[in-house]
């Protein structure tokens, strides 16, 4: 890529960057704003501290760019990590040896799989693969679309809608009840 | 006796009349349960964030639905309510205790608190009173890092301890049980959640675990030392909160900050059960069940999760060529390619090709094309189906009840299979059906334990013709069933008559049929078969054989139907896998594949759903993905194939049959047309129906991988030698 085309790509990211901060402020009025609307009461929102409220309206707030930005000509990324790699965005599956949730609910992007090894020095997992510990967590699988075109990777969301979960019938009576064969023989 | 149920005491005696009253007080009691209209919904509070649920709901199901977890060891999704680890004390206002979130159903306007000051000094509590009596070994203890028990303990447990142990006496301290070559035991750090015994009554239906003594002599085990006898053994590792049951090929080999985790399909059996591959350097250390609510919910079977060590052994690691001595040589991938590329300009279009049962889309469809564009016209898979033109109805080959739809059906018929061991995700399916929707079960084929009660017809086949001209008692049951369904193994439809039977129960559907549901089913137990025929296989080695090549591709075929006899003297055999098996000794060219954990691949399953695996690890050695291995070929052969990327090669799945690119969605079948199979005679013959995995010592070794699998030898060795100690005790019984 040309010297030229270089200060252009930057230009252009300069002045996005005007514009996102402009968009930033907009947000923090709005933000602030909401609070004098008489809208039906949330008691999150109620009950919770000003800091907290503070701290959920910055997180809240979305960065919006009115066009497509490619970063890849000026990210320093060597081109085979751009074209060949494609990104997986996922949400990450349950551990099935625990029970815990709460790891689950944000968006991850994986690039495909290359080859580690046993490092003989230290009996370490070595990899040539510079991108193997990217680990990036977004809020929505359309974050993590933006930043992989905006990197220029190719991606695509493996992720099957979410059906709603049948709520199943817990009793504990039924390991009791004389009818059924839910009865528990062994306890 | 008196705490047994009656319908126990009654189906005790045995005498048909009995059996037939029991099930008729079980159901008018269901009827008689059953409410007319859909209940109103109460309100309740879960820290003054209001939510509406059904009557019946629990506190911890309601915190659920408005996104608080309580704490909890004891309770699980899955598992009957057992309500004795306490962890999931909660304070609810205007009661004078906590009440435990598990097991009370909610009231109305109930307020429930789940982070108050109480809450807080219930679980504390609790948690002392657990630690009191679990050792402090986490630094040698196989759960740390993937623990409950820790986790909970640094987020709801006391910041410091009142354990002062003035006596000296130490902890408390319980002998480890053997229970088998699978799941290790450190019975001492046990808190008595009863999951695992739970599991094994309820899911796996195999009373072997249970409880002894009380208090603080309480005890998890067998009782008398036996070995956990059931193919879903590792799944009690799963739940086990603690480490007292752990995995035991995988004891002391990584720490869960260590390995990779990649998500992927199990490809051991038709369930097509979603996996995550734990790996590091290069190398897959265990296998976990990822939860899939349509296919394996959170389970995995004992194979799929144990026969990963069959990964790292008798694998092909170089390209090899037969010398004229006959002696297998490696060569470079060069020389390989040339030889197979000779000997196919030689073949003149007498080329053929057999898919096996770990032969993936992608590779199945670049060895059709290859073979096409060689004017060869001979592709099958290696087991066989029914003759003629069945496999161009996709219903005819499906299970179209869908093995989540199982669960809803009231009445089965088994045909020559046995889904214990040929699909054991699905047979919990069926379990779940027989405990939770009162479902009944009848089979034809040999008897064999299923893991819950059935009638056994006998294994004539004349029965099947009884069943389904409705003469037989147990038409009546199908006939009168909301959703009635006919499993049909794969392997009977191998048989002559294969035919004359499926189409004789395609009729007999067609009757049973109701809106959105299609009763046929066929089990398949290979994991490359539906998508096999998805792209246009057609069903029989011995189709292969007929054809007579002078060139012939055995692509991951390792079930030994194709023998060097049947072949013409001049065939060149060519064997594309990950494993030296029963197909590559046959070989004249050895072209090293990748297994499943290697490679990006589509593997579509007995219900027809196309899932994709992920590449854990790299192949080993100079082995390549199976589909890059054809196309290279093809490049030498001159007749190159248009796809480079594994994209362009999805791209011509896609043309194929534009389902097999919907990753994990189900395309429905439709029904099977009766038309076109109306000429096939009808005619079943005598021959006893029988299935091949009869116990559970043949269920642990069917295919390349887990033949090689040092870890499923242990298990057979297992099974044998506690039948060998039954008998025993069974002939010193009888002196």
């Amino acid at each position: 890529m040309s010297l030229l085309g270089r200060v252009m790509c930057l230009r252009t990211t300069s002045t996005s960057l005007q514009i996102l901060n402009s968009t930033t402020n907009k947000n923090a009025f709005r933000c602030a704003s909401t609070k004098d609307t008489d809208a039906p009461l949330d008691p999150k929102t109620a009950l919770a501290r000003p800091e907290e409220l503070q701290q959920r309206c910055k997180l809240s707030e979305t960065i919006t760019v009115p066009t497509a930005v490619d970063m890849s000509p000026i990210s320093g990324v060597p081109s085979e990590q751009l074209k060949q790699r494609r990104a997986r965005i996922h949400l990450p599956p349950k551990h099935a040896m625990q029970s815990g949730t709460s790891n689950l609910k944000n968006w991850q992007i994986e690039f495909d799989n290359r080859e580690r090894w046993e490092n003989p020095l230290m009996g370490w997992a070595s990899t040539g693969d510079p991108l193997s510990n990217l680990n990036l967590h977004f809020g929505s699988k359309d974050e993590a679309v933006t930043y992989c075109e905006r990197n220029g990777w190719g991606w695509y969301i493996d992720a099957k809608v979410p059906k709603p979960k049948k709520q199943k019938k817990k009793s504990y009576g039924d390991n009791f009840s004389w009818n059924k064969r839910t009865r528990l023989s062994t306890k | 006796m008196i705490r047994a149920p009656l319908v126990k005491a009654l189906s005790a005696l045995g005498s048909p009349t009995h059996q037939i009253a029991s099930r008729a007080v079980r159901t008018s009691a269901i009827v008689a349960q059953t409410p007319a209209k859909a209940p109103e919904k109460i309100e309740v509070f879960v820290d003054d964030i209001p939510v509406q649920v059904l009557p019946g709901t629990t506190v911890l199901q309601a915190a659920a639905l408005v996104g608080v977890e309580i704490p909890r060891f004891c309770y699980h999704e899955r598992l009957a309510v057992a309500g004795n680890c306490r962890m999931c004390l909660v304070e609810v206002e205007k009661s004078p205790k906590p009440v435990a979130a598990c097991a009370m159903p909610v009231m109305k306007g109930w307020r429930i608190k789940t982070n108050s000051d109480l809450t807080r000094k219930a679980r504390e509590g609790v948690m002392e009173f657990l630690l009191m009596n679990h050792p402090l070994d986490c630094p040698i203890c196989d759960q740390g890092g993937e623990c409950d028990l820790q986790d909970q303990a640094m987020a709801f447990g006391s910041d410091r301890s009142r354990f002062t142990d003035i006596h000296y006496t130490g902890k408390r301290a319980v002998e480890d049980k053997d229970i088998g070559p699978l799941v290790k035991t450190i019975m001492t750090r046990c808190i008595h959640c009863t999951r695992c015994v739970r599991f094994a009554s309820e899911i796996a239906g195999v009373d072997d675990l249970g409880t002894t003594g009380r208090g603080n002599d309480m005890q998890i085990g067998t009782y008398v030392e036996k070995l956990f006898l059931t193919e879903l053994s590792g799944n009690v590792i799963d739940l086990c909160p603690v480490g007292a049951l752990t995995n035991k090929p995988y004891s002391f080999v990584a720490r869960p900050w260590e390995i990779r985790k990649v998500s992927s399909i199990d490809v051991l059996d038709a369930v097509g059960s979603n996996i995550v591959v734990s790996t590091r350097t290069n190398e897959v250390l265990r296998i976990l069940p990822r939860e899939n609510e349509d296919v394996n919910e959170e389970w995995l079977a004992d194979k799929s999760r144990f026969a990963c060590d069959g990964l790292k052994r008798q694998r092909l690691i170089a390209p090899m060529v037969r010398m004229p001595n006959g002696e297998l040589q490696a060569v470079e991938w060069e020389g390989a390619l040339i030889a197979v590329a000779k000997a196919l300009k030689k073949a003149n279009g007498q080329v053929a090709g057999v898919a096996g049962q770990l032969a993936d889309v992608e590779a199945m469809v670049a060895l059709k094309d290859l073979i096409n564009r060689l004017e060869g016209e001979t592709v099958v898979t290696e087991q066989g189906f029914i003759k003629g033109s069945g496999t161009d109805v996709r219903a005819n080959y499906l299970l179209n009840s869908t093995i989540a739809g199982l669960e809803e059906a009231d009445a089965v018929l088994l045909v020559g299979t046995n889904p214990r061991y040929e699909a054991p995700l699905v047979n919990t399916r069926l379990r779940k059906a027989y405990v939770h929707n009162e479902l009944q079960i009848a089979s034809i084929g040999p008897k064999v334990d299923l893991s819950y009660e059935h009638d056994n017809l006998g294994s004539d086949p004349a029965l099947i013709k009884d069943v389904c001209s409705g003469s037989h008692a147990f038409s009546k049951v199908l006939e009168g069933a909301k959703k009635p369904a006919i499993i049909i193994g794969a392997d009977l439809l191998e048989r002559e008559d294969g035919a004359a039977i499926h189409a004789t129960i395609v009729e007999y559907c067609q009757k049973l049929k109701k809106p959105e549901w299609n009763p046929f089913n066929v089990l398949q137990n290979n994991a490359a078969q539906v998508g096999a025929y998805d792209v246009g296989y057609q069903a029989g080695a011995d189709r292969a054989i007929k054809a007579q090549p002078k060139v012939l591709f055995l692509l991951n075929a390792d079930a030994g139907k194709v023998t060097r006899e049947q072949l013409p003297k001049d065939c060149f055999v060519v064997y594309i896998g990950s494993h030296g098996d029963n197909g590559a000794s046959i070989a004249d060219a050895v072209l090293p594949g990748a297994a499943y954990t290697e490679k990006q691949a589509i593997y579509v399953n007995t219900e027809g759903r196309p899932q994709q695996t992920l590449p854990g690890v790299s192949p080993p050695g100079m082995a390549r993905e199976d589909w890059k291995i054809l196309r290279a070929i093809s490049e030498v052969v001159g007749t190159p194939l248009p796809y480079d990327t594994l994209d362009e090669l999805r791209s011509r799945l896609e043309d194929i049959s534009p389902h097999l690119t919907r990753l994990g969605e189900l395309e429905p079948a439709g029904f099977n047309e009766t038309g076109a199979q109306a000429a096939i005679s009808k005619s079943i013959s005598g021959v006893a129906i029988d299935v091949k995995q009869k116990e559970l010592k043949d269920y642990f070794m069917t295919d390349a991988i887990s033949r090689a699998s040092p870890t499923m030898a242990k298990c057979i060795s297992a099974v044998n030698k506690q039948q060998r100690q039954d008998e025993q005790s069974k002939q010193s019984v009888a002196i």
